[in-house]
């Protein structure tokens, strides 16, 4: 039985209190200041890697990696391949708080969140985010016929709701002249999705009603020393000025649309604000690939094709396939795949043969290669460079760990990995950047929710058990997060107990070829002799 | 040895026949057409749709496909919409055969 009124989770995209208080200390964000003191607030913490596709499903999952099947934007297709696809709904193997809502007779709304395409079969209304292309929106939204009655919105605007180009901007940076629009560009893409939400609140509500603003990450990317008090340049120009103001102008606006959809959602609503990771700033990039080159585990195909290939910047082609034909796969041991999953493959198969490679061989790799990094030192600082380094069985613990890597790497300044082949192996950039932190928001008020309090750090994964509870849906009990008591009033949990149910049957595990190889003697000697001969082992 | 799939090919030109609209390109979709240079679609942007046509197909080796097109000259890396159909009706998972 439902216990109150719609819940309307507002999803910011990498937004961290170190940005968002000081707006709403300078009168910059006032609703949000009104639905601080309306509500309980606290640290949200992430999960590993702290990145959009992982962290979101983990949100609406409340499970781990290991346990919902999502590492990164783009996904290995099976443990032991090196051929990785672009993630999407199909590869989400766990229940969400979509479909157990829906299951239980509540209706939905999901705007701009990430693996939403193709869309689920819901309850309601699925208008899919992340890197759903605007020329194929129509494919995405669900239910048929949705495009086509959005389309006649005044506001509706795929092309500037879902540009890509944003997104290479964001990470690769663009000439100054265009950063104005580029900001600006932002603001019209968080209008032009609020008004989706209004329309849909309107003519359609939902039990659930859910909008994700991704432009706070996206901003922050580029644009963290114009919004991070701390990184602000203390004599602006006159350029850098009409930027921190832009900025601004951006979270005012952004706050505007977070007011209002909150006054619409009504004074019987439960409101969750809540990002999937922070934000902090950094310098440093680490050319893992180039490191794992000159540590002997790794061998450039082509040091020209290589070269040529820096430059890239294109997306979908380049980032599934580049380190497969960028790498020499006869010679290469391990391997990082991707800049954003800041992770570390050690391949399956002896290099150059069918071979699966011992898991001991396996292990011992790995456990040279994570004491290697951890000694690992700034060239410039002589610090360590590595805070932490996660082994995939500590990182992601559940039935699908086998497609995550084998190591994740947490930088000592915060900062981001490169796979491509470089001089340095760690660089640092001329300007200060955003990139990911551990430490996101978390902001919840309504009936029963405390009020102006500040509670203790809470997981990402504590998210989806709260909406069930608020949606009256019962909460399975396989999820790693638990409701957290510490946001309810006194007495609140007994007048509306929280229930929990058995859950769906787990989807099955994936394989990991090798894990249960048992070599002859004979074919052990010879798997070490190559080796051996590659200069593996000694 | 696979055969092409008359309805295969039919329904990959009825999905680009609803989507072209969107995409503002008024021109004659047919097996020759190139997602690329005719239809001005991004490389990721035909990832995507191999997303939605796996949904139909059960899922098919795209990303061993994408790599023989990335490896290609630059001005070859395309795709036409003949060579898509092929792909899917050479990887597809087999039909169930009715009793």
């Amino acid at each position: 039985m439902k216990t109150t009124g719609p819940t309307l989770l507002i999803g910011l995209d990498g937004a961290t209190f170190d940005v968002l208080d000081p707006y709403v200390e300078a009168g910059v964000m006032p609703s949000l200041g009104a639905l601080m003191k309306r509500g309980s607030r606290g640290v949200l913490r992430s999960i590993m890697p702290p990145l959009t596709p992982p962290a979101w499903t983990s949100l609406v999952t409340g499970k781990h990696p290991g346990q919902h099947g999502i590492f990164d934007f783009f996904q290995k297709e099976e443990p032991g391949s090196i051929y990785f696809s672009y993630a999407s709904s199909q590869d989400v193997r766990s229940a969400t708080i979509w479909s157990l809502a829906s299951d239980a007779g509540r209706r939905v709304i999901s705007l701009n969140f990430p693996l939403m395409f193709p869309p689920p079969p819901v309850n309601g209304v699925v208008v899919p985010g992340g890197m759903m292309p605007w020329r194929q929106l129509r494919l995405g939204c669900h239910p048929p016929g949705l495009f086509a009655r959005l389309k006649r919105l005044p506001g509706f605007n795929p092309r500037e709701m879902l540009d890509m180009e944003m997104e290479v901007k964001a990470i690769d940076g663009c000439p100054e002249e265009e950063y104005a629009d580029w900001v600006e560009l932002h603001i019209r893409r968080e209008q032009r999705w609020a008004e989706v939400m209004r329309h849909l609140m309107d003519e359609e509500p939902g039990d659930l009603m859910a909008i994700m603003f991704d432009g706070v990450d996206k901003l922050q990317h580029l644009c963290w020393r114009f919004i991070d008090p701390a990184c602000r340049p203390a004599q602006p120009t006159a350029w850098e000025r009409g930027m921190i103001e832009r900025c601004e102008r951006y979270f005012r606006s952004l706050d505007g649309l977070i007011g209002d959809l909150v006054n619409r959602a009504g004074p019987d609503a439960t409101v969750i604000l809540a990002s999937d990771h922070g934000f902090g700033p950094t310098r440093d990039v680490f050319h893992v690939n180039s490191w794992l080159e000159r540590m002997g585990y790794l061998q450039w195909a082509d040091p020209a094709e290589a070269a040529r290939r820096r430059a890239a910047t294109d997306v979908g082609f380049a980032e599934m396939t580049r380190h497969v034909h960028a790498l020499d796969w006869s010679r290469t041991l391990a391997y990082a795949a991707t800049p954003s999953s800041q992770g570390i493959h050690v391949v399956e198969r002896v290099p150059g043969t069918e071979t699966p490679l011992p898991e001991e061989v396996r292990a011992r790799i790995i456990l040279e290669l994570a004491a290697a990094l951890l000694e690992l030192r700034h060239p410039h600082t002589g610090e360590p460079l590595l805070a932490d380094v996660w082994t995939r069985e500590q990182a992601f613990v559940g039935p699908f760990e086998g497609l995550g890597p084998d190591l994740s790497m947490v930088l000592a300044d915060g900062g981001t990995i490169s796979i491509l082949p470089a001089d340095e192996i760690v660089a640092r950039r001329d300007q200060v950047r955003g990139h990911h932190r551990w430490e996101g928001i978390f902001l919840a008020a309504g009936s029963g929710i405390r009020q102006s309090a500040h509670v203790d750090e809470l997981s990402l994964v504590d998210v989806a058990p709260l909406i069930l509870y608020r949606l009256g849906v019962g909460i399975p009990d396989d999820l790693a997060g638990r409701l957290s008591s510490q946001l309810f009033e006194p007495g609140e949990l007994e007048h509306r107990a929280p229930r929990t149910v058995p859950a769906a049957a787990p989807v099955s595990a994936t394989a990991v070829p090798g894990a249960d190889l048992r070599l002859q003697p004979e074919e052990e000697a010879a798997v070490m002799e190559r080796l051996r001969a590659l200069g593996y082992v000694e | 040895m696979f055969q092409v799939d008359r309805q295969v090919l039919e329904s990959i030109l009825a999905l680009l026949e609803e989507l072209k609209g969107d995409w503002e390109y008024d021109g004659e979709i047919g097996p020759g057409t190139r997602f690329i240079a005719d239809l001005g679609l991004e490389s990721l942007e035909i990832v995507v749709l191999a997303t939605m046509i796996q949904q139909e197909y059960g899922r098919l080796p795209f990303p061993a496909f994408f790599d023989e097109i990335g490896r290609r000259p630059v001005e070859d890396r395309d795709v036409t919409v003949a060579e898509l159909v092929t792909f899917v009706c050479e990887h597809r998972q087999p039909i169930a055969q009715e009793a």
